[in-house]
């Protein structure tokens, strides 16, 4: 995150000082625990426990009843022939590399003898850190060196991600993570001592073992594209990975995903061939870790609460959330925005339709770095306009995509509470599609669509909920 | 399958950690209990919603987060309507002192946008990852590292304003601010 001395050194001040507020809270500054008693009830009861626990079970065996009881199209149609995989050996090079920067070296037990061998990972000096590294060892059952070699995308912080035994012979095989400049993931690799050597293996299908968002081909739409989300992950000793089941729509550095991602997933297997090959693992969803699938999987339904405090003609409003500033409407034909900056800029826009009322929440999803507005109108119903300063300017955002910018039965739009702009799209079932509006290039707005959504009331956002 | 979570464990293991969280958010240690104290509010309202303890504490972050957020946004508002002096007992925590070169940061953070101050504190007091921030605060990793670029200068910007206005802020007296 910083680079600079200076940032660095304001980001040393910053954690000590976080420190030092948070350890101002002590234990005995807090209320009596007593006071959570009214949280308790539910809960307390030995009865309601058990009969919790059951439930959990219950359902627990239903889902997975369901899941190992479901026979995928894949399982059933034919498999081709393995592809054709050869090992390759490493070459001896890199004697003279020096320690990959910040690289730590490796405690692993490689030849099963109980003992742990020290892996040291050395970089090829090259200009920009690409290039290859070189792991290396001395055996503690043989006395005899060992080596890898391997190419990586960078070689700065080359060390194990983790152990596994991925072919159940009692040593273990370290994890390498190879990351991908590119799209902030990556892929691991595995090395396996073989022949006194430390042989990368290779898996069937390298495009499921990976972790990070991978663009579905062909969604591409010129606004966003479509990805899904891939992990990897070890596991008592174990090497899984998995990928999500939907797909997510894209646009920038922003995605439509949401936590609760359900992932299709495979535990790795290394056969005498050096080829890591997949078993299916089941259902799991990745939260914040990956856990067991249960009833509730799946996205979870953003708030949807609607900001609804605005101002009109005669009013005023200082915002203080996101970029500071305040604002006023004055009469007129037609009525004019005044926005006036903590920096004494005075910006002043002409607002189209009839008695304007101006959202006293930003949009802060669509813009942060400067003034940034939702205008509707109290006597147009179906109205929505997203205003964003412009140097010294204000400027009407031009709606462009597949869904207009408007408040319609079938089509309803509106700011959330956390500043973002919504649409929900009626469709036939009954269910909804939400869509959150993004900014694009040359003031354009347009909506991403994310999860299928279903209210028990439309006209209350807040009981959205998952269908 | 791991067993349902059990809040009570979870108050008694989690709830200082969280209170302090909360206080980095809302700089006032009554309104840090009370945002703790509904997020475990909103967990037993919605015993259904968490089923393992990992995934709870993850929960409970995201939920004070968001509580701290919204009181950040009632005291707004009820800012023009609170009486001139607060006359209810000070706390333990009230008489505590922070030192100076951590006051100075810890008054330039409650002047940063929101968003901004809580990418600062998950990352560096929670210390959680960009990938873990951008779930807790539902924004895109590239959200996560545009926020805390700009929440640092904008950090040491309000330091500068500070030192050269001098110190009249409520929070540099010496006492922490209710």
């Amino acid at each position: 995150m910083s680079t600079t001395h200076d940032t660095s050194a304001l980001e040393d001040r910053l954690v000590a000082a976080l420190a030092a507020r948070a350890e101002l809270v002590q234990p005995e500054d807090l209320a009596p625990l007593a006071t959570v008693a009214t949280l308790r009830p539910r809960w307390q009861s030995p009865w309601v426990l058990l009969a919790t626990a059951a439930a959990v079970l219950l359902v627990l065996g239903v889902v997975l009843q369901g899941v190992g009881g479901r026979q995928r199209s894949d399982d059933v149609a034919p498999r081709p022939d393995d592809p054709k995989i050869e090992l390759e050996l490493p070459a001896d090079v890199g004697r003279d590399w020096k320690a990959s920067p910040e690289s730590t070296p490796a405690r692993v037990d490689l030849d099963g003898d109980g003992a742990k061998e020290k892996v040291e990972f050395l970089g090829e000096e090259t200009k920009d850190f690409d290039g290859r590294i070189r792991l290396q060892t001395t055996l503690s059952s043989t006395g005899e060196e060992a080596y890898g070699v391997a190419d990586v995308a960078s070689t700065v912080g080359a060390g194990a991600e983790g152990v596994v035994d991925a072919d159940g012979d009692g040593d273990q095989e370290l994890v390498v993570f190879d990351p991908d400049l590119d799209t902030s993931g990556g892929a691991p690799l595995v090395f396996d001592l073989r022949e006194g050597l430390l042989v990368q293996v290779v898996p069937e299908d390298p495009s499921l073992l990976q972790r990070g968002d991978v663009q579905v081909p062909g969604s591409q739409t010129g606004l966003y594209d479509r990805v899904r989300v891939l992990q990897y992950w070890i596991e008592d000793g174990r090497l899984f990975s998995g990928r999500s089941e939907d797909s997510f729509a894209r646009t920038g550095m922003t995605t439509a995903q949401l936590p609760g991602i359900v992932l299709e997933t495979w535990e790795w297997r290394l056969g005498d061939d050096g080829v890591l090959r997949r078993e299916a693992a089941g259902c799991k969803e990745l939260v914040f870790d990956v856990q067991e699938c249960d009833a509730d999987s799946g996205a979870q339904v953003p708030d949807l609460t609607p900001a609804t405090e605005t101002v009109g003609v005669g009013e005023s409003a200082d915002i203080t959330t996101g970029f500071p500033f305040s604002i006023r409407v004055e009469a007129g034909d037609p009525p004019v925005l005044v926005g006036e900056g903590q920096d004494g800029v005075t910006l002043r826009h002409e607002l189209d339709g009839a008695d304007p009322r101006v959202a006293t929440v930003q949009p802060e999803s669509i813009f942060s770095d400067g003034e940034s507005l939702v205008v509707t109108s109290a006597s147009d119903p179906t109205l929505v306009q997203l205003l964003v300063q412009r140097g010294e300017r204000i400027v009407a955002l031009d709606p462009v995509g597949e869904v207009p910018l408007e408040n319609t039965d079938d089509n309803r739009t509106w700011l959330t509470e956390g500043g973002s702009v919504v649409s929900v799209t009626a469709v036939d079932d009954g269910s909804w599609q939400l869509w959150s509006w993004q900014m694009t290039s040359g003031d354009r707005v347009f909506a991403l669509p994310g999860v299928t959504v279903c209210f028990d009331d439309v006209d209350d956002p807040t009981t959205a909920r998952r269908c | 399958m791991e067993r349902a979570v059990d809040i009570t464990e979870l108050y008694a293991a989690h709830r200082l950690s969280l209170v302090r969280l909360a206080v980095l958010l809302v700089d006032d240690f009554a309104s840090a209990e009370d945002v703790v104290q509904d997020a475990f509010a909103a967990l037993a309202r919605r015993p259904d919603a968490v089923k393992d303890p990992s995934k709870a504490l993850a929960y409970l972050r995201v939920s004070v987060v968001n509580t701290a957020r919204s009181a950040l946004r009632r005291r707004r508002t009820a800012r023009a309507y609170s009486p001139p002096h607060d006359l209810s007992p000070p706390t333990p925590e009230d008489s505590a002192v922070l030192a100076e070169e951590h006051r100075e940061v810890i008054a330039a953070l409650q002047q940063l946008a929101p968003r901004q101050r809580e990418v600062l504190v998950l990352r560096y007091w929670s210390n959680l990852s960009e990938a873990e921030i951008a779930r807790t605060l539902d924004i895109s990793q590239g959200t996560v590292k545009s926020t805390a670029s700009r929440a640092l200068v904008a950090l040491e910007k309000a330091m500068q304003t500070s030192r050269d206005s001098g110190p009249a802020s409520p929070t540099s007296s010496g006492k922490e601010q209710r």
